[in-house]
């Protein structure tokens, strides 16, 4: 009934494997969107335009093996079904918000779900909420494997946060909504800040080899500039939405989760029938 | 073909065991129909034919199923995906793709069927279940009937040699019903194949089957159809008149009826049923609480209500019939305001409803809708029944009090998902009915309900009527309208067809006719009940 | 396949896989160049071929992309204009009042004076990115990523269903959100507001995950999860081409990000590792005997299509290894640009599609009136 659902019996466990590859996922994945502060004077990537379109291709790549290895040794049938459902709901939400700025109800669907199915369904439920939305809304651009993989990240860490309930578990939720909703816009912008400026080696654009404090007091002005507005709602809609709208969501997803008793075996005994 | 050896099931939640005792045996090609109550254990039995109980459920079986000699304790249902092909209620829930022939092949494509093999299939499938005009259609854009074609034809096209269907026409209208059921008759006779089939409207399918599995609190028993028939707990009104009449062997349908009810139809020759008659709209009495003038409404930019004159009067039961997609949601949608008239006018108690606001509106006007769950939202009954008392601003305690009175055995604390269908239309209609609206419209109440619920709906609404409520019910099922109605309004493509009232309306139209105004043609007797008062007075 | 599947004149959708193939390689020969009189023959190439050979009916998604990269430079170019560029200028257009910005500011200027240069320099960047978007809007017009579906490796095919179950679902799960609303009414409530949000979300969950379970139900019946059967040897391959895979990604990316390492280092082991990684997408299941339902022939309008948009790609990036004149164009001083002759003929071998590839099947019937076009019927019943 409580926080520890997830935990006794994870929907979809982290294997060693699925850990290693979502490790090395990460590390590529921050240096895709941290590129423009860690690549030094002189380094292969420095100079050229090409990051942007070569961390596009590897991201794609190492989102498949991410997914493919957290659903390795197959998801039994309840999983996928459940997956496909919640991916469209979170995806028809996206819709449901792309009108407005910002606005993006996903997340708060993410972190609740994330929350309940734990780190693995949390992680492939964001990645698979965003392409079906990208699928919904008929594009799916470069950016898509980027927005997949921030996405998966907020379901993940909805999923490993510690075991609280009640109202405590709602206010660390819309804790965490708030900052994931933030830190999701922070790192997708870094990924398209040098498309947009690059090339222009003043105010807020990223300039290829200066040294990282003054690429980073660039990326904070264009931040601030640019998306804080769009990144601020987005937080604090998901906040609110967890304090309203948490507790019948999260009964309702429980209530789901135990119906469909995942990882259940059913068991035979010999004999007689009952009252036989 | 399929066999229980002593079988159990009990389920985790320590509760009693869901069956017990099972012998049971169906024969290869044999159409097999289960009966019972809602809650008799019917869906657990079928679903146990392919291992899902206890693979899928989880809970614990006792005893031995095999299915063409394959144990389930060893077969997982994925293993018996070639032997046995299982269909539900709802057709769309089951749909793993999205167009026709897609999900058509996607059993196959599971099973790893070659390509050649796979599409030639597909063909034979598309055309044994007469899907062949819409085979690259979208499933979401078919009708209810080919639907649940096409969710037979999935299971199909793999060549299992038992199929099991839990209830598969109860979602549909009887035209579509109709279409499932041909095909399927089709497949029992001309491919052998074994059936187990679920079904609470046994009026539609009783005299195609080979053998009757009657289900009662988890215990089970088979026997020919006749024989099982007259003991059984649940029968359709063809029987009821059977029993009534003390036919031995109990006729199934119409055609073996009308052979023997000679003598009981010169019994009754020369008199009327009683029944009375309670139309007040022909007798011009009672206020006006729905009246529609010239109504024409869109969906989108097509009009499916093309120019609607009628009224509902305080005191009468209207039943509104029609085929699926004549309008009959969209009247009743426009009735309480949902859905606004784009000509003509639509007013409840003399005010427009889609300018009412929603608290004005509750207090003139109460809608069920086709999934009562829609109305639900609580996480128990309790909950739900006070939740609604704020909405209603009425009384703490109308709605459970009002509960109790439709539906005595609920209980607080079970969560409204988990109540049986009939347990949640009286939710539903509780919540309606404690804003007191005059008028109450209800839309297909009796989709999943058994006889039982049925009969509790009917006395519900009747005392409804009998308090001066207007009551517009849209319905398929012409039991219940037959039992029900006053009068009877039929619309087809947005147009009004028919209006009078239910005695003539119904012994009159051959579509609309229930059985026993089909047995007792040309006299005019619609409900066993009727024959029953009628037969006690001579 | 049939011999027919060859000809191009036999109407059917193209293999969803050759439309990206060629559109990649026209974004790749857009991501070349700043010339905008090349850029915009990229563009007009990729929508040329969208309207002779997009399929009729669903809603193209080529004109929302063209709107998203207009977008594009017009923020380059905005951004240009208030934050200044290193741009060397000395065409001044306008002068914008700048702003004070308080010492230490990493270097940031707000205003002041917008010249030519900085804008064309802004404009011509912004204008390859939308050239790439368009691109890439094409393969999106021409052949829905929905169909690509079909052709993720198995290793990813239980993610795939979830996916599909998800676009199959997504509609429903709209219109019950609806009804749902809708039904507030009834009970009083006008339905607005995060706290009806709230309301709303609950029973459309429910009723989303009780529908999950009979989904379930229904593929396990029908067989889904029933031919998994990987053997230890092709799992031990897996795992190693994948960490071999990780391995290599993660020290090819350190190794381009610095600048100590031998240069070559870096790219090499990134695309080893990059290999390894798709190698063990397609291992990690090669024993699946699922099979597939009417496959996408792949014929030669395939092979053309991806040949086209290949030679196209190559073409570009062959000139801009050469330094081809005007690949890059010169902004300061500002000169108009020339054009290249040999990146414009590989581009506009781009257009071959627009002739040798089939005709979509409702396209055709369209202009059924032309004896030509052979009817999609007949010849499927034929085949």
């Amino acid at each position: 009934m409580t926080g520890q659902l997830a935990r006794h019996a994870p929907v979809l466990a982290v294997r060693w494997r699925a850990a290693a590859t979502l490790g090395a996922t990460t590390l590529v994945g921050l240096a895709a969107f941290l590129w423009p502060f860690l690549a030094q004077p002189g380094s292969g990537l420095a100079h050229g335009s090409d990051a942007p379109w070569l961390f596009v291709l590897l991201i794609a790549l190492l989102t498949a093996l991410v997914v493919a290895e957290l659903s390795g040794g197959g998801l039994d049938a309840k999983t996928v079904a459940v997956l496909g459902v919640l991916a469209a709901a979170g995806g028809a939400l996206r819709v449901l918000g792309g009108g407005t700025a910002g606005l993006e109800p996903m997340f708060f669907l993410l972190v609740l779900a994330g929350r309940v199915l734990g780190r693995g369904v949390g992680f492939v439920l964001g990645a698979l909420a965003v392409l079906v939305g990208a699928f919904l809304t008929g594009g799916v651009g470069p950016w898509a494997p980027f927005q997949m993989i921030a996405a998966g990240w907020v379901g993940f860490g909805a999923g490993a946060l510690p075991r609280a309930s009640g109202r405590l578990e709602r206010v660390m939720l819309a804790g965490y909504g708030l900052v994931a909703g933030l830190l999701y816009g922070v790192v997708m912008n870094l990924w398209f800040w040098p498309f947009l400026t690059s090339g222009a080696p003043a105010g807020a654009a990223f300039v290829p080899g200066d040294p990282v404090a003054a690429n980073l007091s660039r990326y904070a002005a264009f931040y601030l500039a640019t998306s804080l507005g769009w990144d601020l709602p987005r937080g604090v809609l998901t906040a609110v939405l967890v304090m309203v709208a948490g507790r019948p969501v999260l009964a309702s997803l429980r209530r789901g989760t135990r119906r469909a008793a995942f990882g259940t075996t059913g068991q035979f005994v010999a004999g007689h029938g009952e009252g036989g | 073909m399929i066999r229980f050896e002593d079988v159990g099931v009990r389920f985790d939640d320590g509760g009693e065991p869901v069956l017990s005792a099972v012998d049971l045996q169906v024969d290869e090609g044999e159409l097999a129909l289960v009966v019972g109550a809602t809650g008799s254990g019917k869906t657990t039995l079928l679903r146990c034919v392919n291992g899902l109980v206890p693979h899928f459920s989880g809970g614990t079986l006792s005893g031995r199923v095999t299915v063409d000699g394959r144990d389930t304790r060893t077969h997982r249902p994925r293993d018996l995906a070639d032997v046995v092909g299982v269909v539900g209620q709802d057709p769309a829930a089951a749909f793993v793709t999205d167009t026709v022939e897609e999900e058509l092949a996607y059993g196959m494509e599971s099973l790893g069927v070659h390509g050649d093999v796979m599409r030639r299939r597909v063909e034979e499938t598309l055309d044994l279940l007469g899907l062949a005009d819409v085979r690259q259609r979208t499933l979401r854009t078919l009708s209810g009937g080919q639907q649940q074609r096409v969710a037979i034809g999935g299971v199909l096209a793999a060549h299992p040699r038992v199929l099991v269907l839990d209830e598969p026409t109860s979602a549909l209208d009887p035209v579509a019903a109709e279409e499932v059921l041909a095909a399927l008759t089709r497949l029992v006779h001309d491919l052998g194949l074994t059936v187990l089939l679920a079904e609470h409207r046994l009026e539609r399918v009783v005299q195609y089957a080979d053998r009757v599995v009657v289900v009662e609190n988890g215990r089970v028993s088979s026997d020919l159809p006749a024989a099982a028939m007259a003991t059984s707990p649940v029968s359709p009104p063809i029987v009821d008149l059977g029993r009534l009449a003390g036919w031995s062997p109990l006729p199934l349908s119409v055609r073996d009826a009308r052979r023997v009810v000679g003598p009981m139809r010169t019994q009754l020759a020369g008199r009327a049923p009683n029944r009375i008659v309670r139309s007040v709209t022909m007798t011009g009495q009672g206020e006006a609480l729905l009246s529609a003038r010239a109504l024409v409404v869109n969906r989108g930019r097509r009009p499916v209500l093309r120019g609607i004159d009628l009224e509902v009067r305080a005191g009468e039961v209207v039943a509104l019939m029609g085929r699926n997609g004549s309008g009959k949601s969209t009247l009743l949608a426009a009735a309480c305001g949902l859905l606004p008239a784009r000509v003509g006018s639509v007013r409840t108690g003399g005010l427009d409803p889609a300018s009412l606001p929603p608290r004005e509106l509750l207090r003139r006007v109460g809608l069920v809708p086709q999934d009562p769950g829609l109305l639900l939202y609580g996480e128990t009954v309790s909950a739900e029944c006070r939740a609604a008392d704020t909405d209603m601003r009425v009384a703490p305690g109308t709605t459970r009090t009002l509960l109790v009175y439709l539906a005595p055995d609920v209980e607080d604390r079970t969560h409204p998902r988990d109540l049986s269908e009939g347990q949640r239309l009286a939710l539903a209609l509780a919540i309606v009915l404690a804003g007191e609206p005059p008028l109450v419209l209800l839309d297909e109440p009796t989709r999943g309900l058994d006889y039982g619920a049925k009969t509790r709906l009917v006395a519900s609404l009747r005392s409804l009527a009998a308090e001066r409520h207007g009551v517009l019910v849209a319905t398929h099922d012409v039991e219940l309208v037959a039992e029900l109605a006053d009068r009877v309004v039929v619309i087809a493509d947005g147009e009004l067809v028919t209006d009078g009232p239910a005695d003539a309306v119904l012994a009159g139209s051959p579509a609309f006719a229930p059985q026993v105004a089909k047995v007792m043609h040309p006299q005019p007797w619609l409900t066993v009940a009727d024959v029953a008062a009628a037969l006690a007075a001579s | 396949m049939t011999r027919a599947h060859h000809d191009p004149r036999l109407p059917r959708l193209l293999h969803p896989a050759a439309w990206w193939a060629w559109a990649i390689g026209l974004a790749m020969a857009a991501s070349r160049t700043t010339n905008p009189l090349l850029l915009a023959l990229v563009v007009a190439v990729v929508g040329y071929v969208v309207a002779a050979r997009r399929e009729l009916g669903a809603a193209s998604p080529f004109g929302a992309f063209l709107r998203l990269g207009l977008f594009v430079i017009a923020m380059r170019v905005l951004f240009q204009a208030l934050l200044g560029g290193g741009v060397p200028g000395r065409t001044v257009l306008l002068t914008l009042p700048e702003v004070p910005l308080p010492p230490g500011s990493g270097g940031l200027r707000l205003g002041g004076s917008v010249t030519l240069e900085g804008v064309l320099a802004a404009a011509y960047d912004g204008a390859r990115l939308a050239a790439v978007l368009a691109c890439i809007g094409a393969a999106n017009a021409l052949a829905s990523p929905r169909r690509l579906l079909r052709y993720v490796p198995a290793t990813l095919y239980e993610v795939g269903t979830a996916l599909v179950v998800a676009l199959t679902y997504a509609p429903q799960l709209v219109e019950d959100a609806r009804r749902v609303r809708a039904a507030r009414r009834l009970r009083g409530h006008a339905g607005r507001g995060p706290r009806e949000l709230a309301r709303l979300a609950a029973p459309v969950l429910d009723s989303a995950l009780e529908r999950a379970l009979d989904l379930a139900a229904s593929m396990e019946s029908r067989g889904y999860g029933r031919s998994v059967h990987r053997d230890a040897r092709s799992r031990r391959q897996a795992t190693t081409l994948t960490l071999v895979g990780l391995g290599g990604v993660v020290a090819g990316v350190y190794g381009l990000l610095d600048g100590g390492s031998a240069p070559l280092l870096g790219l090499p082991l990134l695309l080893v590792g990059s290999a390894a990684a798709s190698a063990s997408l397609a291992v990690g299941a090669r024993r699946e005997p699922r099979s597939r339902y009417r496959p996408d022939p792949w014929a030669a309008p395939e092979w053309v299509v991806l040949a086209s948009g290949a030679v196209a790609g190559g073409l570009v990036l062959v000139a801009a290894q050469r330094g081809v004149q005007d690949i890059v164009v010169q902004t300061s001083p500002a000169v108009w640009p020339t054009v290249p002759w040999l990146p414009v003929v590989g581009l506009l071998l781009g257009l071959v599609p627009a002739w040798l590839s089939p005709l979509p099947p409702l396209r055709a019937v369209e202009r059924v009136g032309d004896s030509r076009v052979i009817h999609t019927k007949g010849i499927r019943s034929a085949s």
